[in-house]
């Protein structure tokens, strides 16, 4: 929401060589409508407060900035602090922009509400915003990840919005996304589209990121408050880039804090069976957007595979492959192994499960702490809790309830 | 002259409206494309458009995005497509063909295109770009082929004329808002709006998305240089593809010609 600095996107909503705006035309009213309304109210006084009052009421934000001191320990070197996102309502980063993005709608007069998901959150975020306006709600979910995150699923119902299993494709997030577009291409007269990440059609990046921008605001202040420094790191998943983005966005003038974002290795980049566009892929178009794309030798888009059902998405936000291409941002990738090794740690040295997407941040802890002395500060952005994941992890550990 | 300008240039001259019929290459397998490919000549389409196959295709309905499937399981690419059409061309050097698909193929394969070897493509319709943009821009472009952009019932006003300018084969009307092979035409609002385009276009104006009975056909080509079919076909395609015994399809194309003349 903290508009004075920053110029990307340009006017056509590129990151350098990344993103713009390419969608079939009945979209086209649509996006141009959204991205006025947005520039009308951003800087809009009652608009702001409206939002900020959400957040804090709402949502319960800030959240805080927690010194972690068992895994501090256990590393030896820097102090590990953690962002706790996953105390939000909702239980992850995704209602800031979901508050958000439920204002603009409201402005538009939009009846009805439409969303992908992947892990769920962005359902569960989308579906609760939708309630507390009494809105008409339809959720979008690979039918692969209504199996695997069954819990999410029926908390969205519980909420009043219908949820539509995807069978199409790769059945997961991907497909998810394709069939929210053929919703919104259908329907786009009385619907918005909530996207639930910096991905899509310029203005949803630019978009999503100011509303979860908030996470990277309250950082400065934070960071400032409790250690009396700016951090040396900051390290989030990236599936999307939506958490990471919320957080980097107002570091990106900040040079001594390098920026880590942390993709889904899968079975390891090395064998081709992971989540990670930004260290496997080369630029292509997916959903409306020109960013980098894990896309076989003849252009079609290649099917993924990680462990967190949030991470699991062939594309990542333009903005990430601009900060990747720029150097300000560094992206790594973890296994599935690896993440699911953190979840257990982090769960037993801090009393936090965290959700699988976050765990895939925890795990390069194991390779970055090495890189600090004791004087250094890092930060965790906790994207969101592991409660969605229990039934996938049991499972993996041969565990039936 | 581009086959397709002239073939519709020839067209409006004799008062007569184009009849373009769609199939998605190598559904079910790339002979049977062929096949049908003849078969739509024989049986009067004027412009074979041929839907280049994509693991994301957002603008079809579920007809075409099955189709898309079955193709991908065949391996298609536009590499395939461009050996496919060369084929068709050593005994049709006539009939304009129309690639349709999404821009991540195309920008994959820009040098193919640019080559476009036996002059076998005649025009590009990229479905997930803005109608105003220049493909140019992209890497996609030949001397020899022209371009096609879509407008909408969304689209305003102050953006129609600018499309219809960048559109260089002919600009594609979509009729209605959704996905291919949706159902809600409104024809009054058709109309209105291929009236405002062809103030402003050099090129015909046809309309496409959700035509599947003759009545539509006939009614849609009254207020337009031409119409598309696409998901009718690919429906049909798919109920024949183990007998592929195709002359259903045959018939109904004929029939629909007949209808709009």
């Amino acid at each position: 929401m903290n508009s004075n600095k920053k110029t990307l996107p340009d006017k056509n909503g590129f990151f350098g060589d990344y993103g713009g705006k390419f969608v079939p035309e009945t979209l086209m009213y649509a996006l141009e409508e959204l991205e006025s309304t947005y520039k009308k109210l951003k800087d809009n006084p009652e608009f702001k407060n409206q939002f900020y009052k959400d957040l804090s009421e709402f949502v319960g934000r800030p959240s805080p900035l927690y010194f972690a001191e068992r895994l501090t320990k256990h590393y030896g070197t820097g102090s590990i602090w953690l962002k706790r996102e996953d105390l939000n309502h909702t239980g992850a980063h995704k209602i800031n922009n979901t508050i958000g993005q439920i204002l603009l709608a409201k402005h538009m007069g939009k009846k009805r509400i439409i969303a992908e998901t992947g892990a769920g959150q962005h359902g569960v975020a989308t579906a609760t915003v939708a309630a507390r306006l009494g809105l008409e709600c339809h959720i979008y979910m690979g039918s692969e990840d209504v199996q695997r995150q069954s819990l999410n699923v029926y908390r969205i119902k519980l909420l009043g919005a219908q949820v539509h299993a995807v069978d199409s494709g790769s059945a997961t997030l991907k497909d998810a996304l394709n069939e929210a577009l053929r919703d919104w291409v259908t329907n786009v007269d009385d619907t918005y589209y909530i996207i639930g990440s910096v991905t899509g059609p310029h203005p949803y990046p630019m978009i999503v990121r100011d509303f979860n921008s908030v996470v990277g605001e309250e950082l400065i202040n934070q960071s400032k408050e409790l250690f009396n420094s700016m951090p040396n790191a900051i390290v989030a998943c990236v599936g999307g880039g939506s958490n990471a983005m919320g957080a980097f966005y107002p570091f990106i003038n900040i040079k001594e804090t390098r920026l880590i974002g942390v993709e889904a290795g899968g079975e390891g980049v090395e064998t081709g069976e992971h989540a990670a566009p930004l260290n496997d892929g080369t630029p292509g178009v997916l959903h409306g957007a020109l960013s980098y794309l894990m896309q076989d030798d003849t252009g079609q888009v290649k099917g993924t595979k990680s462990v967190s059902a949030g991470l699991d998405y062939p594309g990542v936000g333009p903005e990430h492959s601009w900060l990747k291409d720029s150097g300000r941002a560094e992206y790594v990738a973890v296994s599935d192994n690896a993440a699911l090794k953190a979840f257990h740690e982090v769960s037993e040295f801090e009393g936090i499960i965290p959700a699988l997407e976050t765990a895939h941040a925890f795990a390069y802890l194991d390779t970055l702490m090495k890189e600090f002395d004791k004087k250094a500060n890092i930060i965790v952005n906790v994207s969101g809790r592991g409660d969605k994941d229990i039934n996938t992890v049991a499972e993996i550990d041969g565990i039936k309830f | 002259m581009n086959r397709l300008t002239k073939t519709l240039s020839d067209l409006k001259d004799n008062n007569k409206k184009a009849l373009v019929a769609y199939l998605v290459a190598g559904d079910p397998d790339i002979s049977s494309t062929i096949q049908l490919m003849n078969l739509f000549v024989e049986s009067g389409v004027d412009v074979i458009e041929i839907g280049v196959p994509f693991t994301d295709p957002i603008a079809e309905g579920p007809i075409i995005q099955k189709a898309h499937d079955r193709a991908l399981k065949n391996n298609i690419s536009l590499e395939s497509i461009f050996s496919m059409v060369s084929e068709f061309r050593k005994h049709n050097n006539e009939t304009p063909i129309v690639l349709m698909g999404y821009l991540n193929t195309f920008i994959f394969y820009k040098k193919l295109i640019e080559e476009n070897k036996n002059n076998a493509i005649d025009s590009i319709l990229v479905v997930d770009i803005p109608g105003e943009l220049n493909l140019k821009d992209y890497g996609i472009h030949s001397p020899n082929i022209n371009t096609i952009s879509l407008i909408s019932p969304t689209t305003q006003i102050n953006r129609i004329e600018s499309i219809a300018k960048n559109s260089t084969g002919f600009v594609y009307y979509v009729t209605l808002r959704g996905v291919t092979g949706a159902s809600n035409l409104d024809v009054n609002e058709i109309s209105n709006n291929v009236e405002e385009i062809k103030k402003h276009a050099s090129v015909p104006t046809l309309a496409g998305f959700g035509i599947k009975s003759v009545e539509d056909a006939k009614l849609l080509s009254d207020c337009s240089d031409g119409i598309i079919i696409g998901s009718s076909i690919v429906q049909m395609i798919e109920e024949s593809s183990k007998s592929k015994e195709f002359d259903r399809i045959g018939n109904y194309l004929t029939e629909i010609k007949k209808a709009i003349l």
